[in-house]
C-alpha cells in the first residue's frame, strides 16, 4: 500500500475515483459521507504537498508553491467548496506528473543519443585479456579493440593497422586508416583489424563524454526568453499573493462582498500564483530544441543561440572540408618512366577489387582494366595486386616504405598523395582532391528560401578552385587565397552589414572566425577541441543540409517558447481580471495553473521533433 | 574545490533555484548552482568532500524529502 501511494499515477487514479464517488454522494444528499470521501481523496492526492508545505513554513518561505497550493485547497474546503478544493489538488498532481514525465522524456532522449561509447572495454592485464567497465580503464593501460568494436576511451594505437569508422563522432563518411600512433576517439568503430591501443584519457574525459557534457552545459546558457521568464517569475508570485490578500480584505471592509466570497476569490488567485507553467515550459522548449537538434547531430551550445540562428541573414563558408569533401577525384597525375594511360590502367585494375571509398573512385579512372590474380588489402596502407606477373602496389608512403620502395623523389610533393609502385619501383603518383559535396547545392537553396540574403565563401585555397566552387553553387561573393587574418577581417565586415551572420567552417585554422561570427558553426570536427571551444554550434556530421535544418529547429523552438509565454500569461491574466470582477472560479484557476502548464509542456515537446519543411529535400 | 553531483527529485526549476539559494547560503559553500533539466548540482566549496556532501544532502532533505544527491 505504501509503495502504491508513492507512485503518482496510482495516487491520481485512487483519488480521482474517490473524488467522483464523493461528487455522486454529494448529489444524492449523503453529505457527511461525501465530506469524508472528499477528505480521503484530498489526503491521498495531497499528502506530499502538505508535508512539503509544512517544510516551507519551517524555513519561513511563505511564497512556497506547495504552501500556497495547500492554503488554496484547504481554504476552498473551509468555505464549503469541497469538490473544488479536492479537484485543485488532484489536478495539481496530474499536472506535476505530466511535467515530470515530459522532463524525463527529454532527458532520456538526450542520453540515448549520447550513448555512443561502449560501457565495457577489453584491456590487457599482465598479458591476459580482461573485460572491465569502461569507467575503470586507467590511463596508460592497453586496450584491445577487435573488428566491429567501438573504441571505449580516447587512446593511441600502439600496434595493429585498421580502417576506422569515425562517422558516429565526426560524421565523416570515409573511414580513416589507423596505424601505430593514430589517435582514436571513444565512439570510433574499428572495422577490419585488431588494434592494441594505449588509453590516453579516462572514459569520463573521452570524446563521447565531452559531447554529452557540451549538450548538458548548453542548457546553462540561457536564451533571452528564459532570462525574461526567470526575472518575471521573481515578481509574479509576490504580486499575485499581495493582490489575493487585498482582494480578501478590502471588499468586505467596504461591504462590497461577503467575506466568504472575497476569500474564495483570493484563494483562486493563490492557485494561479505559481509561475511554474512559465518557468518550466520556456526552458523546456529550449531543452527540447537542444535535445531534438542533438538527436539530429546538431549541437547548440546554448539556448541563446536559437534566436540568432532563427534570424540568420548571411552565411560565410569555409570551402575545403566544408563545401567540398567526402568524394574524391584525381586532380593531378605524375608518372615516372611510364605513360599516364598505363599508370591509370594499373591503378584502376589494382583498386577494382577493393570497396574502399577512395578505391571506388579510382577504379573508374581507366576503362583498360586487367583482372588482378590476387589482391592483398593492407588496412590503413593500401593495396598490393598481382597483375600480369607484375606486383603493383597502390597506397601511402608507409606502404612504400614497408615494401622498400625508394620514394625520395616525392619528398617535396604534397603529403597525402597516392603512390604507385610496379615491381617495387615507383612509377607514378596521383594527387587526390575533394569535390563539391553533393548536397551543397540543395542546402544553399534551402537556406536562401529560409531568408538568407547573402552567401559568401572565405577560403585560403587557390583562385581557380574557389571560383569554380563558388560559380557551381551560385554563391554571391567569394574571396580566395586568404590568410586566417584576412578571413577574420572579411568576416567582420560581413557581420557589420547584417543582422545575424553565421560562419561555417571545419575548425582547421579558423577558430578565430568561428568565435567572431554571431553563430560559429564547426562541421564534422569533434576530434578538435579548439574548434569545439570556439564554435557556437557543432554539427557532428559533415552534411550541409544540417544547416537549413538547424535554422528550422531554431525557428520552431523560438516560436514554441513565445507561444508558451503568451498563452500562459494570457490565461493567467484573464483569470485575474475575471476574479477582480467577481467571476473567479476555482475550476478556471486550476486550468490556468496546471492545465496551462501541461499544455505548454506538451507544446514544448514539439521542439524535440524534427520540423517539417518541404524546402529541405533529402540530399 | 568544485564538486559536481547528480540531484534528483526536484519538482520544477523554481524549486531548484530556491534550493540552490539555500545551499549557497550554507557555511563553507561559496556557490551552488542547480541545472534542473540536466539534474546537475555544481558546488564551489572550501569543505572536505564528505563533509560537503553531508551538508548538502541535509539541506536537500530539509527542502523536500524526495530530493536526493549522488556523487
Amino acid at each position: 500500500m505504501k509503495k502504491l501511494l508513492k507512485s503518482d499515477s496510482a495516487r491520481i487514479t485512487i483519488s480521482l475515483f474517490l473524488f467522483i464517488l464523493a461528487v455522486i454522494l454529494e448529489q444524492t444528499a449523503a453529505l457527511q459521507f461525501s465530506l469524508i470521501v472528499y477528505l480521503l481523496a484530498l489526503c491521498i492526492a495531497g499528502y506530499k504537498v502538505f508535508i512539503d508545505a509544512v517544510r516551507g513554513i519551517l524555513r519561513r518561505d511563505l511564497l512556497d508553491e506547495k504552501f500556497l497550493m495547500s492554503i488554496a485547497s484547504i481554504g476552498a474546503m473551509i468555505v464549503g467548496e469541497w469538490s473544488e478544493g479536492v479537484a485543485v489538488m488532484i489536478f495539481y498532481l496530474v499536472g506535476e506528473s505530466f511535467e515530470h514525465r515530459a522532463v524525463r522524456r527529454s532527458r532520456a532522449s538526450i542520453r540515448a543519443l549520447m550513448d555512443i561509447a561502449p560501457d565495457e572495454a577489453c584491456i590487457l592485464i599482465d598479458g591476459d585479456e580482461q573485460i572491465v567497465d569502461a569507467e575503470d580503464v586507467e590511463v596508460g593501460s592497453t586496450v584491445v579493440i577487435r573488428p566491429g568494436e567501438r573504441v571505449p576511451v580516447d587512446s593511441v594505437v600502439i600496434s595493429g593497422t585498421a580502417d576506422v569508422d569515425t562517422s558516429s563522432m565526426t560524421g565523416e563518411p570515409l573511414p580513416v586508416s589507423a596505424s601505430e600512433g593514430t589517435y582514436l576517439s571513444s565512439g570510433y568503430i574499428v572495422k577490419n583489424g585488431l588494434i592494441y591501443a594505449k588509453a590516453q584519457r579516462p572514459s569520463s574525459e573521452s570524446a563521447a563524454a565531452r559531447i554529452l557534457e557540451l549538450v548538458e552545459n548548453a542548457t546553462e546558457n540561457k536564451s533571452r526568453e528564459e532570462a525574461f521568464i526567470t526575472k518575471f517569475s521573481r515578481y509574479y508570485t509576490p504580486v499575485v499573493v499581495i493582490i489575493a490578500l487585498l482582494v480578501a480584505i478590502i471588499p468586505p471592509l467596504f461591504s462590497l462582498a461577503t467575506f466568504e466570497n472575497a476569500l474564495y476569490t483570493a484563494l483562486t488567485f493563490l492557485v494561479i500564483s505559481c509561475p511554474c507553467a512559465l518557468v518550466i515550459s520556456v526552458p523546456m522548449a529550449f531543452f527540447g530544441g537542444i535535445g531534438g537538434a542533438a538527436s539530429r547531430g546538431i549541437l547548440f551550445k546554448g539556448g541563446n543561440l536559437f534566436s540568432k540562428v532563427a534570424r540568420l541573414e548571411s552565411i560565410a563558408f569555409d570551402k575545403t572540408g566544408t563545401l567540398t569533401g567526402g568524394r574524391f577525384s584525381v586532380s593531378e597525375v605524375r608518372t615516372f618512366d611510364i605513360s599516364e594511360d598505363e599508370l591509370l590502367s594499373l591503378v584502376a585494375s589494382a583498386e577494382s577489387a577493393s570497396n574502399h571509398p577512395i578505391a571506388e573512385s579510382l577504379s573508374g579512372l581507366s576503362a583498360r582494366k586487367l583482372m588482378p590474380k590476387t589482391v592483398r588489402e593492407m588496412a590503413g596502407l593500401g593495396v598490393i595486386a598481382e597483375l600480369d606477373s607484375h606486383t603493383v602496389a597502390v597506397g601511402n608512403a608507409a606502404l612504400m616504405n614497408k615494401l622498400g620502395v625508394d620514394i625520395t623523389v616525392t619528398e617535396s610533393m604534397p603529403a597525402g598523395s597516392l603512390l604507385v609502385a610496379k615491381d617495387n619501383l615507383l612509377v607514378g603518383m596521383l594527387m587526390i582532391s575533394d569535390s563539391i559535396k553533393t548536397e551543397a547545392m540543395s542546402a544553399i537553396e534551402s537556406l536562401r528560401s529560409l531568408g538568407v540574403r547573402k552567401t559568401v565563401i572565405l577560403s585560403g585555397d587557390k583562385r581557380e578552385n574557389v571560383i569554380r566552387t563558388s560559380e557551381a553553387l551560385g554563391i554571391d561573393e567569394c574571396f580566395f587565397e586568404l590568410t586566417p587574418e584576412e578571413k577574420y577581417s572579411r568576416l567582420e565586415s560581413l557581420i557589420k552589414s547584417s543582422k545575424s551572420t553565421m560562419y561555417v567552417g571545419d575548425g582547421i585554422n579558423d577558430s578565430p572566425a568561428l568565435a567572431r561570427a554571431d553563430v560559429g558553426v564547426a562541421m564534422g570536427t569533434l576530434g578538435q577541441d579548439a574548434a569545439i571551444e570556439a564554435a557556437d554550434v557543432v554539427i557532428m556530421s559533415d552534411n550541409l543540409t544540417k544547416l537549413p535544418e538547424a535554422v528550422l529547429i531554431a525557428r520552431k523552438t523560438i516560436n514554441i517558447s513565445w507561444q508558451n509565454i503568451i498563452f500562459a500569461l494570457g490565461v493567467k491574466g484573464l483569470i485575474l481580471i475575471l476574479g477582480l470582477f467577481g467571476y473567479a472560479n476555482m475550476w478556471f484557476a486550476v486550468f490556468a495553473d496546471v492545465g496551462v502548464a501541461v499544455l505548454a509542456i506538451l507544446n514544448s515537446m514539439r521542439a524535440l521533433k524534427a520540423p517539417k519543411n518541404k524546402k529541405i529535400s533529402a540530399a | 574545490m568544485k564538486i559536481k553531483y547528480t540531484i534528483t527529485g526536484l519538482d520544477c526549476p523554481n524549486c531548484a533555484a530556491k534550493l540552490a539559494d539555500k545551499m549557497s547560503a550554507l557555511d563553507g559553500v561559496d556557490s551552488a548552482k542547480i541545472n534542473f533539466l540536466t539534474e546537475k548540482l555544481t558546488v564551489e566549496t572550501s569543505l572536505e568532500e564528505n563533509a560537503a556532501y553531508a551538508l548538502l544532502q541535509d539541506a536537500a532533505s530539509a527542502f523536500s524529502r524526495d530530493v536526493k544527491i549522488e556523487k
